[in-house]
């Protein structure tokens, strides 16, 4: 055979060009948070900072796992639903005495278990992943509204709201008027744990054989078959871990408000699937990232306090979002055109 | 074949636009026409219509535009160029010049040029990466070239898609064919150009055309089936039907007979002659030399994205071209074998069974054995490997490896065990196509290169995949391009690559060269013998007979889901091989008793 030649210069170009699409959905986000700033006082300021990143924090959750599972090929509808079941789980055990840790934890794991039944919907019972979280979606809604009577569940001590609206390093002293003075307002624990999320999940997406089979399972379900992998258990992994991070979603914000709403999360699969899609995640699988989602998860989330504090109503806030999903997908049909 | 080329001589003498016209309306009278198999009952006076087929109507046609043909209908003169008698020596129908196309980090053009007449065969040559696809992806409008003019018919054309070229008359039949499984066969071969009445699809029309096209190939296909439910084979006569459809003046075909049988070819180079006598341009890439004498009228040779050459086919030998093609001379198709096959069995499977896709099978497999499987498309070849591999599961009958019976449920336990499966259809079944090189090369085994915790070392993976892109001469610019974007033959070593990787101890190679130049099917011959030598028992599943004649030690051959026989390579040929394989042993005992 011919001598190889590897021209370096061509593969650094596609690097770069790799760096420039990442970059470019990372300075759209700049730009508008430049223009919102410029628009709204109230949008430039440190609390407001700190208000988006915890509004984010929910898609952001969601996304990653939606990420996981389009990678895959597949897709769950059911992760809006199944925050609020794990959510008044979680907060039913701990009205029924049951410590708050353990209490949230049992919430987790019933969303791991409904991402379960997804998954053996998926593989074994071979549903449409669409129709499978569907089922499961008006499912798990419907068991939330009835164990709790389609009544929130209230009255359920400090503790409970520790995760959703403690911070790290949070720095205030009592002033002289006995209410406490602010000096650092602290990481909010939501923010820490999506950081958490992402940077462990991003790991396993990029570093692991895991990953490298989530991916192989997206971009060839068949020939990843035949390669080995075995494709109904890395299915099936990414619907549990989809449930379990919706497990977590509920418990953060039925924390932070104290109360648990079976009413909560109703759309916000769109949101993750959203996220997702404007980070590059590709809805016929084998492509996207985690750093793309978290972008994703920002530009919606910035989008809606920014229009928000601009005074827009929250119908155009749907209007322009859904523009703004239709813009960047068109887009990125168009960059990776030939 | 003299008598042939004296038809069409004269034929020829017709002005080509005057043909073209001729072979519209011909086609146009023709469509109206009632079906060839119209039931009976419907006219009862009219019996089967016998010859009446798009042939003998065209065939009329142009022997009545021959006898009015005006005056100045040039005849051939001896001292054209080129073999003249065989097309319109005037009649250029397509001219490219300069022709250059960049990919990132690959120029798969560099300024080439080439030029098609009516009524020719115009043969391109070229190993993996020549350009060849690429080129025929410019002239039939999918990619638009960076420089360089195509000039069809006289005008300079840019087709901004397929669509518009194929509307100027400008077809392709893919090497990846591109047909909708879940449509009909009929609604394929006119899809987006079915017939109608009012808003409704004249469903009884569509099937009689297409059921005219399918005759005219001489296919035993039901116009009624689904494409999903036909071989490979199947639908690449289903693709050539279509294209014939499209009534196109240059017909672009990509590898039309790397899956069919000898007979489904020699149908289809039957219609070949026949679309050249009404004028028609062919451009026709493959890779199976031999083939092409009994077609081609000129040939042109390209080589790393580059023209090397231009040659009337008859003037040249193939071991000329051969030679262009690589760019140095090829001493021989096969390597000389090195590997002896032992007497320890390594694989025996007895009396496997899928109902109602192969019979029981009973074989075994000796260390350092290269076993062919040959046999008809559809022989059951394909099925009896993937259901040992556990990619479909049997229906009885047992697996042993060694000493071991296996009990193999899915590729997996197969794996485990060392056995391999490199699929007939990469793209469907063995690539990754989104994935980079390397993480497809090691897919199969990413155990490997990772550490305890299951974290990938990528150092080493890039390492990995860097060797076999040496050993094997995979050319790609770098590890992490991703598999879609290399050439057929080179997609093919990356999913070989895989299993090398995998050190199995048994391998089966489900048409390995398929659609592969002559080059790199003496590495892939090369490699089979080696890992022979090596212990492994191999399994080559092939359709051509001088690859089963030429590397394997014994060749099983299958009819119909049935292993008829199993023959000692050295003491049989083509001739017996094929005996079996179509199935003619029953007959002839019978015959013979």
């Amino acid at each position: 055979m011919s001598t190889v030649t590897r021209p370096s210069p061509s593969l650094a170009n596609e690097r770069r060009k790799d760096l420039i699409q990442k970059f470019a959905a990372f300075a759209s986000l700049i730009v508008m948070i430049l223009v919102f700033s410029s628009t709204s006082e109230a949008f430039h300021s440190v609390d407001n900072a700190m208000t988006v990143a915890l509004q984010v924090t929910s898609i952001a959750y969601l996304g990653v796992a939606a990420t996981c599972v389009i990678i895959t090929g597949g897709i769950d509808l059911s992760v809006g639903s199944v925050l609020a079941l794990s959510g008044v789980v979680a907060a039913l055990a701990v009205k029924a005495g049951m410590p708050v840790t353990v209490g949230m934890l049992l919430g987790i794991v019933v969303g791991a278990l409904c991402g379960a039944v997804n998954g053996l919907c998926v593989t074994r019972m071979r549903l449409p992943p669409f129709i499978a979280t569907l089922g499961m979606m008006l499912v798990a809604r419907g068991l939330a509204l009835q164990i709790t009577g389609a009544r929130p569940v209230s009255g359920l001590g400090e503790a409970f709201g520790v995760l959703g609206n403690g911070s790290l390093f949070r720095i205030e002293t009592i002033g002289a008027d006995g209410f406490p003075d602010v000096t650092f307002p602290g990481i909010p624990y939501p923010v820490l744990l999506m950081i958490v999320i992402a940077v462990a999940v991003s790991i396993m997406l990029s570093r692991t054989t895991l990953g490298r089979h989530i991916y192989a399972v997206g971009s060839n379900a068949e020939a990843a078959r035949l390669s080995g992998v075995n494709v109904a258990r890395v299915t099936m992994f990414t619907y549990v871990l989809s449930g379990a991070l919706a497990g977590v979603t509920g418990c953060v914000l039925m924390s932070r408000l104290l109360t648990a709403q079976p009413n909560e999360g109703v759309m916000y699969e769109l949101d993750a699937i959203a996220s997702a899609v404007i980070g590059g995640t590709s809805l016929m699988g084998g492509v996207g990232t985690i750093s793309g989602t978290a972008i994703g998860a920002f530009v919606i989330g910035i989008l809606r306090n920014g229009l928000n504090m601009n005074g827009v109503s929250s119908f155009i806030q749907q209007i322009i979002i859904g523009l703004v999903i239709l813009g960047t997908v068109w887009i990125d049909q168009l960059r990776n055109r030939r | 074949m003299p008598v042939a080329g004296q038809v069409r001589e004269e034929r020829s003498v017709v002005p080509a636009t005057l043909r073209r016209h001729e072979l519209e309306t011909a086609l146009l009278e023709f469509s109206s026409q009632p079906a060839p198999r119209r039931p009976l009952w419907v006219r009862p006076d009219a019996g089967y219509p016998g010859r009446l087929d798009l042939e003998v109507v065209l065939e009329e046609r142009l022997a009545s535009a021959h006898a009015s043909a005006p005056g100045p209908a040039k005849a051939p003169t001896a001292d054209a160029p080129y073999g003249a008698t065989r097309y319109d020596e005037n009649a250029e129908l397509l001219r490219l010049t300069g022709v250059t196309k960049r990919f990132p980090g690959v120029v798969a053009l560099d300024s080439v040029s080439f030029d098609l007449r009516r009524g020719e065969v115009h043969a391109i040559c070229g190993e993996n990466g020549a350009g060849k696809s690429t080129l025929m992806k410019i002239i039939s409008g999918q990619y638009l070239p960076d420089q360089g003019s195509i000039i069809y018919k006289g005008n300079e054309c840019h087709f901004a898609s397929s669509l518009e070229a194929q509307a100027a008359g400008i077809a392709i039949i893919h090497q990846e064919l591109n047909l909708v499984p879940h449509l009909s066969v009929a609604e394929n071969i006119f899809l987006a150009r079915e017939p109608h009445r009012g808003i409704f699809v004249d469903r009884a029309r569509l099937r009689a055309d297409a059921q005219r096209c399918l005759d005219r190939l001489g296919v035993d296909i039901a116009p009624g089936t689904l494409v999903r439910t036909l071989s490979v084979a199947q639908r690449q006569m289903v693709e050539v039907a279509k294209a014939l459809s499209l009534d196109a003046e240059v017909l672009i075909m990509d590898e039309p007979t790397s899956s069919l049988t000898e007979t489904e070819t020699s149908q289809l180079f039957k219609i070949i002659h026949e679309l050249k006598r009404a004028g028609v341009g062919i451009i026709y890439i493959s890779h199976r030399l031999d083939e092409m004498a009994e077609i081609v009228d000129r040939v042109t040779v390209m080589r790393d994205g580059r023209y090397v050459s231009t040659d009337v086919f008859r003037d040249t030998t193939i071991d000329k071209v051969v030679a262009r093609m690589v760019g140095r001379s090829l001493e021989d198709k096969f390597p000389p074998r090195t590997s002896v096959p032992t007497e320890e069995v390594l694989l025996s499977v007895d009396r496997l069974t899928r109902t109602n896709v192969f019979s029981p099978v009973s074989f075994e497999l000796r260390r350092g054995e290269i076993l062919g499987f040959a046999g008809l498309m559809g022989a059951g070849r394909t099925e009896v490997a993937r259901a040992i591999f556990g990619a479909d599961l049997p229906d009885g009958g047992t697996v042993r490896l060694g000493n071991e019976t296996l009990t193999i449920r899915s590729p997996i336990d197969a794996i485990r065990h060392g056995i391999a499966y490199l699929s007939e259809d990469r793209k469907a079944n063995g690539l990754s196509v989104n994935m980079p090189v390397a993480s497809n090369v090691t897919l199969a085994h990413v155990d490997a290169v990772s550490n305890r915790f299951g974290f990938i070392r990528f150092a080493t993976e890039a390492a990995v995949a860097q060797r076999y892109i040496d050993t094997l001469g995979i050319r790609t610019p770098s590890v992490r391009q991703i598999a879609r974007n290399l050439s057929g033959g080179n997609q093919q070593k990356v999913v070989i690559s895989k299993w090398l990787f995998r050190d199995s101890r048994v391998l089966f190679f489900d048409e390995p060269t398929r659609g592969i130049d002559v080059g790199a099917k003496f590495a892939i011959y090369e490699l089979l013998d080696k890992l022979a030598a090596q212990g492994i028992g191999v399994v080559m599943i092939s359709s051509e007979l001088p690859e089963i004649l030429g590397m394997t030690d014994r060749v099983a051959v299958f009819h119909e889901g049935d292993l008829v026989t199993i023959l000692e390579t050295r003491q049989t040929s083509q001739e017996e091989i094929m005996h079996y394989a179509s199935g003619r042993v029953g007959a002839q005992h019978a015959s013979g008793a």
